[in-house]
């Protein structure tokens, strides 16, 4: 079950009722050995090239995605198609041991080795959170800006991920995610004819599974959801529910900026975790096209009629700067009582006109922890050096200064924050490769 | 996926939808809407209007909070100048709204987000956040159309976010947060679909509004411009009455000595107040500039919803200049939604 998705492998092939790519959505939400097989037995084996004998070759930063990803015609990177999730919890009791330590890595090299990195192969991250360094004596360095998860504005009531880790999975393949959790878990002992060393299931218990898709075709063959109106409104092409692409090369930080540079955590990062549902009944029933536009990018853009579906045109930059939106957030308040979304969160920039962040978010079905199927929402992935980078860039999203002085409310005609509700977030660090099995809070 | 009313509305709404579709009406399907051809700028009257039931009320602390609700109907959104006919979808079974104001005073609160669960049986039936929005027979209030499931005892939650609005006199430091209100309430097709369908074949498309509907709850009208205090000059742009006025007392935000400068603007007719414009104002005496800066909105129990800043002071023979920077970003009931879109500048002379 390839699921490449390109746009033209688009046309639903109808086989048991479901798509091939309704199908792929449909295992990897399901999950475990019988999604697998079946998963198998539909598409076939993908055939995926095994990782490096030499794992010294591997970049020292987990994070280190986008050398390994495809490119599309104008250089942005194209995001893997399909996600899963593991939250977890240590499961010894009061600190993690050496050999423990050791198992969860050895479980972690054996992926490595049974998957080259790429859209065509697997990408993963571990990442720990406050609460699991909790345990240790030793606070975190100052190096590291890592803070316990809370609500980020005044119409938001999320619940908080406290989980101890969570493992992010990647890859174009469905049966790679699949096999890649099963394999970490323990239920299969080997995986792209490469033995596991080791799992984590002795050493991690999981606590939720999350699941999601990105990419042309996958949101537009699974809309049959909770949050989009049945009128199948999202368009074939749009790579995420919302109907426009995101990722634009331009508007996304780079990985050296948003590496931490020093302390024990050198070449890590954070990893910022939330769950929006997603509610697009009024989006796609109500507003116009070019109110879509102006909420998601900016008013310019949709006076000038910049946007060509689902915005491929815009090439490697939404835009922003080009048209000066982030500098006229604030008279586009005044004068128009509408701003867009890209347009106030690119006002979180750093001395050098950088975006603060990496964006590695992705659509879901998933309604809520019980895997209950059926609403449509967002697993907000976002890669920072610091957390704070990360809550500059929500406030500057939340454009609450622009609704202090003008026409623009809370929600209302503020981007796209009518149609989004957090349900959930959580922080975490994502340490270099060489600490990311079950660290202290000061490895050396 | 959600439990929903298959029933298409217009199968319930039909007979009456088609009733009033003459010749000058353009009439979409018999659940869509009636619009008046070549529709002037100005506030008219609209071919129909649909009769309302009370649901209920519910309240926390001094926010109260009336629900009630129509046949589902098309609205306009708006956003910036750019206004959106947001038609009646087929899942849809209601038009539900919501009134909120201060149990203290009476007055009806602009706060700024409001959102709706439905629930039946505990089992959610819809959500979504609520426009604010404007109409002739109840003014200022919050709604969208629903989708329903069928007869049966319902709980509307209904999240309010704290006001957008500075809060004066006696609402000074109240609504800063929000607050959950849970309303209950009985639905049954036919108490929906025997609501009155008034039609007005005569005077639809003219100047004019429908008046403002006897309600058991409070409205949202700006004081009559002889009941505001030291009024410093009138204008109208956009079909919309605006008067400005310097209250003896200044708000508590204000600094001492200064005085404050305010602009209530309001529909004509039943002088509902517009929230979520931005409107800026310039005072210059003697060809020099005493004040030339943006107004924010407030709320007063006596002065309504208005605009202001606090000012260096103002006196006879200054001339002062109101500007409509955006219009109100409010969605609009038919008769509502040319108007109060292309708006300029006033000058008045104090
Ligand atoms: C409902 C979920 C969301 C959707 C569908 C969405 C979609 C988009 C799209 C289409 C763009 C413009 C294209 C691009 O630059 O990639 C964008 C930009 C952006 N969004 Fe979101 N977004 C969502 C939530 C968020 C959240 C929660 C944040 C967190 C603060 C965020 C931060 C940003 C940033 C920083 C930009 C780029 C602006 C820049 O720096 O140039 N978005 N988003």
């Amino acid at each position: 079950m390839e699921d490449i998705g390109s746009s033209g492998a688009s046309g639903p092939s109808e086989e048991g009722g479901l798509s091939r790519r309704q199908f792929a959505k449909a295992a990897v939400a399901i999950g475990g050995a019988s999604a697998l097989s079946a998963c198998l037995d539909r598409g076939g084996s993908p055939d995926v090239a095994q990782g490096p004998d030499d794992l010294s070759t591997l970049p020292a930063r987990q994070h280190a995605w986008d050398e390994f990803l495809t490119r599309d015609d104008h250089g942005n990177v194209v995001a893997p198609r399909h996600r899963v999730l593991l939250l977890l919890n240590y499961a010894g009791e009061a600190t993690p041991s050496d050999a423990e330590r050791e198992t969860a890595e050895s479980a972690f090299r054996s992926l490595e080795r049974a998957y080259k990195r790429g859209n065509d192969g697997l990408l993963f991250t571990v990442g720990y959170s406050p609460s699991y360094f909790e345990r240790f004596d030793a606070g975190l360095p100052a190096s590291v800006d890592l803070q316990k998860p809370r609500a980020l504005a005044s119409f938001e009531e999320p619940e908080l991920d406290e989980q101890d880790a969570v493992v992010h999975l990647a890859s174009d393949h469905a049966p790679v995610v699949l096999a890649a959790e099963e394999a970490l878990l323990g239920e299969q002992s080997a995986v792209n004819g490469v033995e596991m060393d080791a799992d984590i299931s002795g050493v991690f218990e999981r606590v939720d599974r999350r699941t999601g898709f990105i990419g042309a075709g996958l949101p537009a063959e699974n809309q049959d959801v909770d949050g989009i109106p049945s009128s199948e409104p999202v368009d074939e092409e749009a790579p995420l529910y919302m109907g426009f692409k995101s990722g634009y090369r331009k508007n996304q930080a780079t990985e050296d900026r948003v590496t931490i540079s020093d302390g024990p955590f050198a070449g890590g990062t954070t990893h910022q975790l939330s769950k929006i549902r997603l509610n697009l009944d009024q989006w796609y029933q109500q507003d116009s096209r070019s109110q879509r536009v102006s909420k998601m990018f900016c008013p310019v853009h949709a006076e000038e009629d910049l946007v060509e579906g689902v915005g491929d045109n815009l090439g490697d930059s939404s835009q922003m700067e080009e048209r000066s939106c982030p500098a006229h957030a604030e008279e586009h308040a005044r004068t128009r009582g509408s701003v867009g979304h890209s347009q106030k969160s690119a006002r979180a920039r750093d001395e050098d006109g950088s975006p603060l962040m990496i964006r590695r978010d992705f659509d879901s079905t998933d309604r809520d922890e019980n895997g209950d199927d059926g609403q449509a929402s967002l697993h907000f992935v976002s890669l920072q050096r610091t957390i704070s980078d990360f809550v500059d860039t929500r406030d500057a999203m939340n454009g609450t200064d622009l609704a202090e002085r003008s026409a623009v409310g809370q929600r209302n005609n503020n981007g796209i924050l009518q149609y989004m509700e957090v349900l959930r977030r959580g922080n975490f660090l994502l340490p270099p490769r060489e600490h990311r099995a079950l660290p202290t809070s000061n490895p050396s | 996926m959600k439990r929903r009313d298959v029933l298409a509305a217009g199968a319930t709404f039909g007979l009456a939808g088609l009733a009033g579709c003459s010749g000058t009406f353009e009439t979409e399907s018999s659940s869509q809407f009636t619009t008046v051809e070549d529709r002037a700028e100005t506030v008219y009257y609209p071919g129909h209007i649909d009769g309302m039931a009370m649901l209920g009320m519910g309240g926390s602390g001094r926010y109260r909070l009336g629900l009630m609700y129509s046949l589902p109907h098309a609205f306009w959104n708006i956003s910036a100048r750019d206004t959106n006919l947001a038609r009646v979808s087929e899942d849809v079974s209601a038009h539900l709204m919501a009134t909120i104001w201060d149990d203290e005073t009476g007055t009806v609160l602009p706060t700024a987000d409001v959102s709706a669960d439905v629930l039946k049986d505990g089992e959610q039936v819809d959500s979504r956040p609520l426009w604010p929005m404007l109409s002739q027979t109840m003014g200022y209030h919050f709604g969208d159309n629903v989708a329903l499931d069928g007869d049966g005892t319902y709980t509307a939650r209904l999240d309010v976010e704290a006001m957008q609005a500075r809060a004066m006199g006696g609402l000074a430091g109240a609504f800063e947060e929000g607050v959950t209100v849970e309303v209950e309430f009985e639905h049954t097709r036919d108490q929906l679909s025997n609501l009155t369908y008034e039609e007005f074949p005569d005077r639809m498309g003219d100047p004019g509004a429908i008046e403002p509907m006897e309600m058991e709850m409070p409205m949202s009208r700006a004081p009559e411009r002889g009941d505001l205090p030291n009024v410093l000059g009138t204008g109208t742009t956009g079909d919309a009455d605006f008067v400005a006025f310097a209250p003896d007392t200044t708000p508590e935000f204000a600094d001492d000595g200064t005085t404050y400068l305010a602009v209530s603007p309001r529909t004509p007719y039943n002088r509902y107040p517009l929230p979520f414009m931005s409107l800026s104002a310039t005072l210059t005496r003697d060809g020099k500039s005493v004040y030339d800066d943006v107004l924010l909105a407030g709320i007063d129990p006596d002065l309504g919803y208005h605009y202001g800043a606090a000012i260096d002071g103002v006196e006879s023979g200054d001339s002062l200049t109101v500007t409509v920077d955006a219009p109100p970003q409010i969605s609009r009931h038919e008769g509502y939604e040319t108007a109060f879109v292309e708006m300029g500048e006033m000058e008045m002379t104090v």
